[in-house]
């Protein structure tokens, strides 16, 4: 009797206890900025400590603003790129590493996945150094492996490939690659757990080809944790910032070829000063992947039915 | 019966080969790195990896030289080196006590407002962080907290996504009826979080706290934009500034990125298990 | 009992966990100790500088300059690092430093907010007090001032002179000596843009010039009286001679007539046309005098500067390209000590000889102008007094705005400019006279474009429209 009323009792007011530090912090570091966040983006700033009510100028001004929309092209075209590049690779490298008989499995997952660990700043400078038009790794190999045959039109030498003068969109898609699509084939080949061999098994003996078999039996079966995958990416595509901020030394490079969504946010607020524009380029892009995530889950829920 | 049949011998070559090439491509730009490293300027133009010894066809070893790596410390690196060190090691510690005991109440405590709070923690995993890059500044300044270390590690202290992790780790792996024997002995509701409910989601426990370590180790645009000093500033800025001084100094900024990723390295070969699995669970089991 | 139980099964948590613990207590051990032993050292003056240049040129002067109390502290930081901690210093109401050496694109940046935010101290009225305004070239002043008040102390002048292939100049009997507009200039180095090798294209071009040269459209702008922006900062994109010129430079670029090519400032491709003689006149500035002696050391004694040809008949010789300021931020340690130290650093005729010495700038005090250094022959210029030539033009030097939009209206002329161009190539019209109609519909589009982004700044007094004042 006792023992059930201090059950009922002591867990109550424990669990608070617990959530107390989590539920403060969120309080004033995630709640109170988000409203504030609301607040700002109808105001105009310089610096924190100046401030002015615009209304929703800073809307309407960014639908005309050039520069915003370079900035929301060159996301979009960096985030189709990761999708429709990047996870194919990752889910083709998971299905080659996902039998058990294969040697040395352990070792490849590793090494596919080590790029991972190192930060985008720290990437960004070693890709700023590899992609360096005379003394960069990439195009010294190129030259060695295709130079004897052949050279790019206009060029006196694939030595002087300027990947970070005019491919600049090319260049931040071919380092996500080599960064991510380890991390990415962790998922699939997590998910890939899930497929029934059995299944497998009967598609094969009904007569499947490797295609079919996919697109019956693993694809069905991968589809969550594909979903999740396709989120994350997209998530994180969209909101791209390290990469190109160190790579083009702060700037958007040339023409605004590497300018991102959330540089022009960090721009705008951080070196112009103006936090309200910075929040409403947030709150933009907020409803962007809010609508995102709605569509695809739409789309998941569609092809279950 | 694909178990008891063996692939060809030509199919495994062919898969291998391949997977070596990617494997390969993977690596290079390591090992590429950790040699400019170790390259004096004249021998990083020279040669593409190791440089060529006096006679011909041979290697100079004694060419290698750790000179870049003086000089980055001369320039103060090491400063920035154990305020990463700091920053990560703090956040991850405190990060994890604090989503780890958030996620117990969620998974073992029936109180009020509970599916609430449940549903709160999963909207804001959702939550893109950059909305709260300006307001975040904005909050700072007024707190007064600008350029100051909790300034930096406060709003990093509780991701959502944590406390759903944690969450889901005590609810597969720690049972009720063990809390139940506890508080009959008379343990207190904390020695209970303590004693047994951490130690049984080790696995977790480990795999977040590097989760957080190197988010917090990668982190570039909170320092950026908190921190103002620069004895304050963590590897990741102090490296991009460096770029901006001695961008053609290539041996010294291959010294800085060898510093910068060497410590990360060694924590995740320790803990990769348990790492890839944390990260897999919210996915899978989710 | 209990606590021993609690204990042991703390060997039971991750090993990670007393990993990070470990890391964290180490880390704040060393930290505290080092944080503790270096707060008494720095009782220092701070200078933030970019340029290792510069410093270098500070030490020895600061090494022999009588005792000012305090010693200097140089930290030297990149651009970019610049910018960001003298912005978020200035935003935050943080510390920044007691004395700042800013390139000129970033000052502007200062400028954006209600005059009483810039974060620098005006220097008006010292500047008035000492006499150091009239001591100084007055166009140098242009950067630094903003709604009428200065608020820094300018490095340099930066006067741009034509400079050219003289070997191949003279090798072929040709005497620049009268040239005195951009028509004499094309009409006598015509004989140098034959096409020996029947390419179908000339061997030599006259100008290095292209419409995608961002810094070289506004030179010549600034030379042939275009303006961005006037005396009040309101833009004038579209004003009726910024059209001339623009349809007068991208005629140098198209068409039978065609002159200019495009060679990169700073890349090695650029040196070796360069050295090839693939164009044979440069719009050089002073301080690029300096790179060209270090990068490409195979034209010593190949080139000759001249003024710049005018526009008209009796127009400007010069223009000018780049520059840095030194700003004293208003809530640095010792306000008057800085002021001391940057008038010694910036005035000092020791710096400005070792400067042009190691750089080839010259230095924006008149005074200083009659150093003999500047009359030395230089023997990478054919044994020309360079300095001397520099300095005749530095008077005439264009004064320039010191709008935070003025690199945003630059980037605009830049795609006008490409723009115009383009439309000369399809419509096959070379013709400054018919490109003009042209220019101006694309300069009305730029005018509107940055008319809207200053319209959106609430705190700027800086009218858009032609109304007048609010």
């Amino acid at each position: 009797m006792a023992a059930g009323i201090a059950k009922s009792r002591v867990p109550q007011r424990a669990a608070w206890i617990f959530l107390a530090p989590f539920a403060l912090i969120v309080l004033v570091f995630v709640l109170y900025p988000l409203v504030q966040s609301t607040v700002l983006a109808f105001q105009q700033t310089y610096g924190p400590g100046t401030k002015t009510f615009v209304g929703t100028a800073n809307f309407t001004s960014m639908m005309t603003d050039p520069v915003f929309w370079t900035a929301v092209r060159n996301t979009v075209v960096y985030t189709l790129g990761s999708l429709f590049i990047q996870l194919p690779l990752a889910l083709l490298l998971a299905m080659a590493l996902n039998s058990p008989k294969l040697r040395g499995r352990g070792v490849y997952r590793l090494i596919f996945f080590s790029p991972q660990l190192m930060g985008l700043v720290f990437v960004s400078i070693l890709a700023g150094l590899m992609f360096e038009k005379r003394a960069g790794l990439i195009n010294q190999t190129l030259q060695t492996l295709l130079g004897w045959a052949w050279t790019p039109p206009g060029l006196g030498s694939w030595l002087d490939l300027p990947w970070l003068e005019s491919h600049v969109m090319a260049t931040l898609i071919l380092i996500s690659l080599w960064m991510y699509v380890g991390f990415n084939m962790i998922y699939f080949l997590a998910a890939l757990q899930s497929v029934d061999d059995t299944l497998l098994e009967a598609a094969e003996i009904d007569g499947a080809g490797p295609i079919g078999r996919f697109r019956h039996v693993i694809l069905p079966a991968i589809r969550p944790v594909g979903s999740f995958v396709v989120m994350l990416s997209m998530i994180g595509s969209l909101q791209l910032f390290e990469l190109p901020y160190v790579l083009l030394d702060g700037s958007g490079g040339p023409g605004n070829q590497g300018l991102t969504v959330v540089m022009y946010l960090y721009q705008s607020g951080f070196e112009v000063g103006d936090l309200g524009y910075a929040s409403a380029i947030g709150w933009v892009l907020a409803i962007m992947l809010i609508g995102l995530a709605l569509l695809q889950l739409w789309i998941v829920r569609r092809d279950e039915a | 019966m694909s178990v008891g049949r063996r692939t060809p011998l030509w199919r495994r070559a062919l898969l291998h080969t391949l997977l070596g090439v990617l494997a390969v491509v993977t690596l290079v730009p390591f090992l590429w790195l950790i040699l400019a490293s170790l390259k004096n300027k004249e021998d990083f133009s020279r040669s593409m990896f190791l440089p060529p010894g006096d006679a011909p066809g041979t290697i100079g070893w004694d060419r290698l030289t750790l000179e870049n790596y003086h000089n980055l410390f001369d320039l103060g690196f090491g400063g920035a080196f154990l305020n990463s060190v700091f920053y990560s090691s703090t956040t991850a510690v405190l990060a994890t006590l604090i989503c780890a005991a958030a996620g117990y109440a969620l998974a073992k405590f029936r109180f009020r407002g509970r599916n609430g709070v449940t549903l709160g923690v999963l909207a804001l995993i959702v939550l893109p962080p950059t909305l709260l890059i300006a307001p975040g500044y904005e909050l700072l300044y007024h707190l007064g907290l600008l350029d100051t270390v909790p300034g930096l590690i406060l709003p990093f202290l509780a991701p959502a996504f944590g406390v759903f992790l944690f969450r889901q780790a005590v609810t597969q792996s720690v049972p009720d009826q063990l809390l139940e024997a506890a508080r009959m002995d008379g343990c207190s509701e904390v020695e209970i979080f303590f004693a047994i409910a951490l130690p049984l989601i080790r696995p977790m426990v480990g795999a977040f706290l590097l989760i957080t370590f190197l988010g917090m180790w990668n982190n570039f645009i909170s320092p950026q934009i908190v921190l103002q000093s620069s004895d304050k500033q963590p590897l990741s800025v102090a490296i991009a500034q460096l770029r901006g001084l001695y961008r053609s100094d290539y041996g010294l900024m291959m010294a800085g990125t060898v510093v910068s990723i060497a410590p990360v390295a060694v924590l995740f070969l320790m803990l990769q298990k348990q790492f890839i699995s944390g990260l897999t669970t919210g996915a899978v089991k989710g | 009992m209990r606590v021993i139980t609690i204990v042991t099964s703390a060997r039971g948590l991750s090993l990670g966990l007393w990993v990070m613990i470990g890391l964290m207590l180490a880390s704040m051990g060393v930290l505290f100790k080092a944080r503790h032993h270096s707060s008494d050292a720095s009782d220092a003056v701070v200078f933030w500088l970019f340029s290792p240049e510069h410093r270098q040129l500070y030490v020895p002067l600061l090494e022999n300059a009588a005792d000012m109390g305090r010693p200097l502290d140089m930290q030297l930081m990149s651009i970019a690092a610049i910018e960001r901690r003298m912005m978020s210093g200035f935003f935050g109401g943080l510390p920044t430093a007691d004395l700042i050496e800013v390139e000129r694109a970033v000052i502007g940046r200062a400028f954006t907010g209600p005059l009483e935010s810039v974060g620098f101290l005006d220097l008006t009225d010292r500047l008035h007090a000492e006499g150091l305004l009239d001591e100084i070239n007055p166009p140098s002043f242009g950067p630094v001032t903003s709604r009428g008040r200065i608020f820094g102390l300018p490095h340099d002048v930066h006067p741009v002179l034509l400079a050219y292939r003289s070997d191949i100049v003279e090798a072929a009997g040709i005497d620049l000596s009268t040239v005195e507009t951009w028509d004499d200039y094309f009409t006598a180095v015509a004989p140098l843009m034959a096409d020996a090798n029947n390419d179908g294209e000339p061997d030599r071009w006259a100008l290095s010039f292209w419409p995608t040269q961002l810094d070289n459209i506004e030179v010549l702008m600034l030379q042939g009286g275009g303006e961005l922006f006037d005396a009040d900062e309101r833009p004038v994109l579209n004003a009726p001679r910024n059209a001339e010129l623009l349809a007068e430079i991208v005629s140098w670029c198209v068409g039978p007539d065609r002159v200019a090519v495009d060679i990169e400032d700073f890349s090695a491709t650029g040196h070796q046309q360069r050295i090839d003689g693939y164009a044979i006149g440069y719009l050089c500035p002073d301080w690029m005098c300096a790179i060209w002696k270090l990068q490409i050391p195979q034209l010593a004694g190949k080139v000759k500067v001249i003024p710049l040809p005018a526009f008209e008949p009796g127009g400007r010789r010069t223009s000018v390209r780049g520059g840095t300021m030194l700003g004293i931020p208003k809530d640095g340690s010792d306000i008057e000590l800085a002021w001391k130290y940057a008038k010694l650093l910036y005035t000092s005729p020791e710096v400005a000889r070792q400067m042009y010495e190691l750089t080839d700038i010259i230095s924006p005090v008149r005074s200083l102008w009659d150093d003999p250094v500047y009359h030395q022959p230089d023997p990478f210029f054919s044994n020309q007094p360079k300095g001397a030539l520099y300095i005749e033009q530095a008077p005439s030097v264009p004064v320039r705005t010191s709008s935070p939009y003025n690199r945003q209206a630059v980037f605009l002329l830049r795609d006008a400019a490409v723009e115009l161009a383009d439309y000369a190539k399809r419509t096959q019209t070379g013709e400054p006279e018919s490109l003009r109609s042209e220019a101006a519909r694309l300069l009305d589009r730029a005018q509107a474009s940055i008319t809207r982004v200053m319209e959106r700044n609430a705190f700027s007094s800086v009218r858009t429209e032609d109304g007048g004042p609010q």
